[in-house]
């Protein structure tokens, strides 16, 4: 494995011994340091004794004393921007304090499109993360931050593979296509979401209703998602900070499955339950010795490591923030790695008094190899769970142990095999720059011209070695290298508009023009037969037979008017229109341009001169409706194409064939989502509490849906159509509530999403989703008037225990099998459905929903002196679970291990009611999707518990340290559920097509990470 | 302050006409890729779209593999392999949606897709006559040899003619399987006039009217149509397509397109393979050991009979598996039945299973036993035809043939190559021999007894999701 940049650099456990200085006091002299929420000293803070006019202020470093008369017993700590506290002296001599800056959260800015508004007057749904919520924690990934922050944003982790990052669905999946939020990142439209270093981000916004994300018109239809860095301050002093962890993480769980010899005890069984004779490698004594767990040996320690160096300040005319990160993560599976680089620089110049400019550069760089983990035939975790457990790692001859030796082992690669040689590694360069001029037109008009543009370059290189002692064989090796560039170039220009007249009308206006391209070109060029495979020779030219070259480039454009108009009356009445017309080049002309309008109006009560005030301080009425579009399908489905590369051979000669791959759709154009949204937004108790509830109804209209090829059309793909509709609506409660007690301050925040999914409208009768593994089980389907792809199979009934229960049961009464003595004790009892007296397909039926009924977060950060502690969880509950991965786990027809449960099998009546018995038989098909294998997928997860402690400042500045905090954190701490499989928390399938079903994915780990933040 | 407001508006103005100037923006054209709208313009798309009709035989879901899961319910192998759902198809006890038999559907209608678009759009080009009457010759072979291989497995499917593409009309009932006959004739008769009667150089191993005439007496044997069958398969007797000098010359990588195999998938090393010979070798030797020869088989060669060898690896019998390996034994232990098919496979000399083995569809050997036996049930002497290819194998020849002695040609000459359940069932219809029974003897743990229903069993189940999705349109067959 090789790194991008040495990991020698990286000595991130700091050792420091500390004297802590005790002082006792006699008299009654009070001594502490004044900081504020961060930790940071607050010099020049008035502390004032209650009821007098003795008192001091804090130094430069936020220290202070003072001598307080026996009668008095209250200082008062008070000091502008912040929120005044007093504090009980008692017979304290060390008062540490942190002060709360005295910003109502009601007055702070949010980030709209184009723009921002103070959140007391934004009208539509829209919910901010801030870069200080998670900045203390050891993420990842930027969408790993954004998890379980904000109500009615869903971060469904696909796996726990290093690098792999989280599906982001806003309010609900609204379409069977991507579905995909646009992320904007400083101000660039389209860009990724895990480029950015999570330390860098300023504060996340998530546009959740039509109002707030219509201005981004044909891209917004799954929510809009607006990144905005860090960023120097003018007059700020230069401020330099480190902030470096390492993480150690293993598996959570692994599954329990049968040692050698109970293996090949039931193996047998099998024979003996069906009349056959045992197949000799099951009597074999060299294979009932239990010699490799083969999870153990699959599932090692993984190593993470980051580093944050960031550079920020500040003069009279220019500010600047600079900042380098460095990521490496060693997963928990062998030889799966990957790292981050990245690089940034913001700035901002004030040229004279009506003109700005600034500009951000961000570049990364991710190097990753990645692992086959989603196969149930080839799958590496899979074949771990399946690997007969009496093979060994290596044999006495140095080869890796193998299931050539029997049919009865099945077709899977030794597991440590396959990641021993798997190299498959890719590499993406990306380049993020935008560049923006604003000027003062006149006096509240302003004109902004943003442009940008967002490179990336995408390398993989895929070696694959010779397999000639594994049953999946290879005779030939090859590697596969794929090169790509891709360009996005923006400009826009926009004019913004705000004035207040006659001191209760405030209006503001943004409007403007967008034009957007992409272009990528790539190739792909593959060789054969290396004379050797030594990590030296894994270059093209070392390959002796060229195989294939091929090549290509696309192109899309967008071009958008668009224009937001804002009116408010008295701080009471709220309006907010907005409109946006875009062009797209995916569709065929005449279906190009799209028309998205919104409204949106909102009340604040508690402005209204009968509000009392009371209880609650802070009351607001929104409510909107809006179109929004989304184009992000497979381009020119409007055209016929033919793929010229059918590979044949005539004569001994090579020959290529031409064959049209796709009947084109010209009517195609994109999907259109309608949202209604109501929203209250209540501040309690002076606004210590804040609490948000917003509801919605999302329709999804013309929805691309793939026409079913039935078998009779052949192979070539038949073009989406606009023609299925789905409709999302939903609950969202985001609570909030921060206080202090002395030198305890606390906030506790809560988030919940209760979304209920519904498919309305289908071309066909269903539509398929993928199939698991070798038995090619159907799991889950689409149908209409149905919640997106509940599981569909048959209804299991336990086993049947006797023969009597067979002949008496009028389910199979006309069932052939029944008739031929093929059903047997111990087999299942299926439920017949349409009461025809036999069991098939007629009776499938849905039997789970994936979909959970409630999605929440909870959030707790404690304070107290130097200490800070902060817990997240994250749930969900109301959704099953299709385990698809038992399926094959407790089924002896398929060559391979079986589960540990797999003992308590039904060997004779009353013996179970629920494993069906051995067999090699598949008549009664005990193991086909059905109610068996469904389980409550609701779970509890402790995401994350972080403890830090900052070390007073009046120590470490005498080293010229301002700050530092080390921490520990542990990542997936625990979980409650009742789920049997390796991890609840699954990913997407097959797009949005699958959601909850266990593949044996590559499971989350459990991280416990070591950290520090020092700045100077 | 209009000074301004002017200055402004300049700005914006001329800013606009920058950007607004690419008035190409909203255009995105499909870089690097044939659309309809320019193809079929030259003789050489018309080869080209001829060719890629063929490709889809390789594919591991038609003859790559899947294909040959029809034939292990015969009584000449076990299914052997690792794909549990196998069992239920080997012992007729399978469901409509057993997996298997879903898999190779599609592929024989991309086939018939595929020969569709040669037949709609190749009759417009300017090009070569020869090549062009060529190239439809194929078509209509290839698009009556989907329907053939549609129609012997699950009898009548949707028919699907140029007509229905033109009208994307592909949701249609089952055929009669008289219609799907007459259709499988008339394809075939268009290719026998169309088609030449051999190719040569480069060319070799595309179809010929001698093909067209092969599968059309094959055809009328299913059909009783037994002197059409004689005259159709005399076509092939009488045309340049001698039997090769040895029987194992039809499976051995030089000498596999000699003139006898009348149709074959072809395969290239290094280019274009398919896979079945992975599944027809045994695991320690690179395969995935599926379709093993059962005990019945073997016993069926006659003691001196050469094409046993061609045919089985035997234990105790010497293997060149090329590279370190070399010269192997093969050994019962290889087997569950002691025995594997060597017709389909063979290895580099430098090591591992050579992907350049074509699968064969139709020899010649196969079109003179139909007439043998077409002239033996008509009354005739179908000795000539019988013995030639017993003489090929070196065996004395039989005087006054009988039908027994057609099925035991047929068993031994063709074991492996998909024949012999589908002649059964053929026999059965015509009473010639009793399936039941033949299938419902127990020979042990790798040949078990079978239950051949008759109202359910001369023709597999249509595949669920195909019922499934036409919506009512397409009924299940008969029993499911």
């Amino acid at each position: 494995m090789k790194n991008l940049f040495t990991n020698q650099s990286l000595v991130l456990i700091l050792m420091m011994c500390l004297i802590v200085p005790f002082i006792y006091a006699q008299e009654r002299s009070v001594s502490g340091i004044v900081s504020d929420s961060n930790g940071e000293p607050l010099p020049g803070v008035s502390i004032l004794i209650e009821g007098t006019t003795q008192g001091t202020t804090s130094d430069a470093n936020g220290n202070y004393r003072l001598v307080i008369p026996d009668s008095e017993n209250i200082l008062i700590f008070s000091y502008v921007g912040y929120i005044t506290e007093r504090v009980v002296v008692g017979n304290q001599s060390e008062i540490n304090i942190s002060l709360l800056e005295d910003i109502s959260q009601l007055e702070e800015l949010v980030v709209v499109g184009y723009g921002t508004q103070q959140k007391r007057d934004v009208t539509g749904a829209i919910s901010q993360v801030k870069g200080q919520d998670f900045e203390n924690l050891p993420v990842a990934s930027s969408s790993q931050a954004l998890q379980g922050r904000a109500a009615g944003v869903q971060v469904v982790r696909n796996g726990g593979a290093p690098g792999s990052t989280g599906s982001i669905r806003i309010r609900g999946v609204g379409t069977i296509n991507n579905a995909d939020p646009l992320i904007i990142v400083d101000g660039f439209p389209g860009s990724s979401l895990d480029d950015v270093n999570p330390n860098d981000i300023e504060s996340i916004e998530v546009l959740k209703d039509a109002s707030a994300s219509a201005i981004y018109g044909t891209r917004a239809a799954n929510g809009v998602i607006i990144v905005t860095t860090k960023r120097g301050k003018t007059n700020e002093n230069l401020k330099f900070s480190v902030n470096a962890y390492t993480g150690f993480s293993n598996a959570i769980n692994t599954l329990d499955v049968l040692d050698a010899p109970t293996l090949a005890q039931l193996k047998r069984e099998r024979f003996v339950n069906d009349g056959l004779p045992v197949d000799p490698i099951w009597e074999d004594p060299q294979y009932q010795i239990q010699r490799t767990d083969w999870q153990d040996e699959l599932l090692d320690q993984g190593v993470t490591q980051n580093i944050d160096l960031s550079l920020r300040g500040g003069g009279e005319s220019s500010s600047f923030n600079m900042a380098l990160n460095y990521f490496n993560e060693e997963g928990m599976m062998k030889n799966s790695f990957f790292e981050r680089f990245s690089f940034r620089l913001n700035s901002d110049h004030k040229i004279n008094e009506r003109l700005n400019i600034g500009q951000s550069l961000q570049l990364t760089s991710r190097k990753g190899n990645f692992l086959n983990t989603n196969s149930a035939q080839t799958g590496v975790l899979w074949s771990a769970i399946r690997f007969h457990p009496g093979l060994p790692v290596i044999d006495a001859d140095g080869n890796y142990g193998s299931s050539q030796v029997s049919g009865e082992f099945g077709d899977i690669n030794n597991p440590i095999f396959t990641v021993d040689t798997e190299d498959d590694q890719e590499t993406r360069h990306r380049i993020l720059g935008t560049l923006y001029a604003e000027l003062e037109i006149i006096k509240d008009l302003k004109l902004r011209a943003n442009f940008g543009i967002d490179g990336e370059i995408f390398d993989r290189d895929n070696y694959e070695v010779i397999i000639d002692n594994q049953i999946r064989a290879r005779d030939r090796n090859s590697l596969t290298r794929s090169y790509s560039e891709s360009y996005s170039l923006l400009s826009e220009y926009f004019l913004s508009y705000q004035k207040t007249f006659a001191e209760k009308h405030a209006v503001g206006f943004v409007g403007g023009y967008a034009a957007q391209t992409f272009d990528e070109e790539f190739f792909t060029a593959r060789r054969m037969d290396f004379p050797t495979e030594a990590d030296l020779q894994r270059y093209l030219d070392a390959g002796n037979t060229i195989d294939n070259a091929t090549g290509n480039r696309y192109y899309d454009g967008l071009e958008s008017w668009f224009a937001r108009a804002n009116y408010e009356y008295d701080s009471r009445y709220l309006l907010t229109v907005t409109f946006r017309a875009d062009g797209s080049s995916r569709f065929d002309d005449g279906n190009k341009w799209g028309y998205f309008p919104s409204f949106s109006a909102g009340w604040r009560i508690s402005e209204e001169s009968f509000w009392n005030g009371g209880l609650i301080s802070d009351l607001k009425l929104v409510g909107g409706w809006g179109e929004l579009g989304n184009q992000n399908v497979e381009r020119n489905q409007f055209l016929a194409l033919i793929d010229n590369g059918e590979r044949y051979s005539f004569g001994g000669q090579q020959t290529v064939g031409a064959a049209q791959s796709r009947i084109p759709n010209p009517d195609i154009t994109w999907e259109t989502v309608e949202m209604t949204n109501f929203g209250v937004e209540m501040g309690l108790l002076e606004n210590q509490i804040l609490a948000n509830i917003n509801y919605f109804i999302k329709d999804t209209k013309d929805m691309l849906l793939p026409v079913p090829v039935i078998g009779s059309q052949g192979r070539a793909t038949v073009p989406d159509r606009n023609f299925g509709e789905m409709r999302n609506q939903g609950l969202e409660l985001e609570l909030s509530y921060r206080g202090n007690k002395g030198d305890l301050s606390y906030q506790i925040s809560g988030n919940a999403s209760f979304i209920q999914n519904e498919v309305t409208r289908l071309n066909a009768p269903f539509l398929e989703t993928r199939r698991y593994g070798r038995p090619n089980e159907e799991i889950a389907r689409i149908f209409p008037n149905e919640p997106l792809s509940p599981f569909y199979g048959w209804i299991a009934d336990g086993l049947y225990q006797n023969a009597s229960e067979i002949s008496s049961d009028p389910s199979i009464a006309n069932d052939p099998r029944n008739e031929a003595g093929l059903i047997q004790p111990g087999d299942v009892r299926f439920v017949d459905q349409n009461g025809d007296g036999l069991i098939d397909e007629n009776d499938r039926t849905i039997i789970g929903d994936p979909n959970p009924d409630i999605v929440y977060g909870l959030n707790a950060g404690l304070n107290y002196k130097g200490f800070d502690l902060n817990l997240f969880f994250l749930g969900s509950a109301g959704h099953d679970i299709y385990n698809a991965d038992r399926m094959q786990g407790i089924d002896p027809t398929y060559p391979f291990n079986m589960y540990a449960e797999t003992t308590g099998r039904w060997t004779g009546q009353g013996t179970s009611n629920s494993i069906p018995r051995m067999t090699t038989r598949r008549d009664n098909l005990n193991h086909r999707t059905s109610t068996l294998f469904i389980e409550n997928g609701g779970f509890f997860r402790m995401k994350n518990i972080t403890l830090g402690y900052t070390i007073p400042s009046e120590l470490t500045s005498r080293i010229g340290v301002s700050r530092a905090r080390f921490y520990v954190s542990g990542q997936n701490v625990f979980t409650i559920t009742d789920y049997s499989g390796i991890d609840p928390e699954l990913g997407y399938v097959d797009g949005n097509l699958q959601l909850n079903v266990d593949y044996a994915q590559y499971p989350q780990a459990r991280t416990w990470t070591f950290g520090t933040t020092i700045a100077f | 302050m209009k000074k301004l407001i002017f200055i402004a508006s300049t700005i914006c103005l001329v800013i606009l006409s920058i950007i607004s100037c690419k008035d190409d923006l909203l255009d995105s054209p499909p870089y690097g890729q044939s659309t309809s709208a320019t193809f079929w313009q030259s003789g050489e798309d018309v080869v080209a779209a001829t060719n890629a009709i063929y490709e889809p035989l390789r594919d591991h879901d038609f003859y790559g593999h899947a294909e040959h899961t029809f034939s292990i319910v015969e009584d000449d192998q076990w299914r052997a392999g690792d794909h549990g759902e196998d069992q239920s198809i080997e012992e007729l006890t399978f469901d409509p949606s057993n997996p298997q038999l879903a898999s190779s559907w599609r592929f024989k209608y991309e086939v018939i897709s595929r020969a569709n678009a040669v037949l709609i759009n190749a009759p417009e080009v300017e090009m070569d006559a020869s090549l062009k009457d060529r190239s439809l010759g194929e078509a209509y072979f290839l698009r009556g040899f989907a329907y053939w291989r549609l129609h012997i497995i699950y009898g009548g499917t949707a028919i699907i003619l140029e007509e229905d593409v033109l009208a994307g009309e592909y949701n249609k009932p089952k055929s009669t399987i008289a219609e799907m006959q007459a259709q499988i004739e008339s394809d075939l008769l268009m290719a026998t006039q169309l088609l030449p009667a051999s190719h040569s150089g480069d060319d070799v191993g595309r179809v010929h009217s001698g093909s067209a005439w092969g599968l059309l007496s094959k055809l009328y044997m299913y059909m009783d149509r037994l002197n059409d069958a004689i005259s159709a398969g005399n076509n092939v007797i009488n045309g340049p397509y001698p039997l090769a000098e040895n029987f194992a010359d039809n499976f051995r990588i030089e000498t596999e397109n000699n003139p006898e195999m009348l149709f074959a998938v072809q395969a290239l090393d290094g280019w274009a393979g398919t896979p079945h010979r992975i599944y027809t070798t045994p695991r320690p030797w690179g395969g995935w050991d599926f379709h093993e020869p059962t005990q019945n088989l073997v016993d069926e060669f006659e003691a001196d009979d050469p094409r046993m060898d061609a045919t089985l690896f035997i234990p105790g019998e010497m293997v060149d598996l090329g590279g370190d390996r070399g010269l192997t034994e093969y050994t019962s232990d290889l087997s569950q039945t002691g025995y594997h098919f060597q017709k389909f496979a063979s290895w580099r000399s430098s090591g591992g299973l050579d992907d350049g083995q074509n699968v064969p569809i139709l020899r010649a050997a196969d079109v003179y036993l139909l007439v043998a036996e077409a002239k033996i049930r008509s009354g005739q002497n179908g000795d000539t035809e019988l013995n030639e290819v017993r003489t090929r194998a070196g065996l004395s020849p039989i005087t006054n043939a009988t039908m027994t002695d057609v099925i035991h040609e047929r068993r031994v000459e063709l074991a492996g190559e998909n024949q012999r359940h589908f002649d059964l069932m053929r026999w059965d219809k015509a009473g010639i021999v009793d399936i039941v029974s033949i299938y419902g003897e127990d020979r042990g743990q790798f040949d078990p007894p079978r239950n051949f229903d008759r109202n359910k069993h001369y023709y597999f189940a249509i595949p669920q999701r195909e019922i499934d999705l036409s919506n009512g349109v397409l009924e299940q067959n008969q029993g499911y």
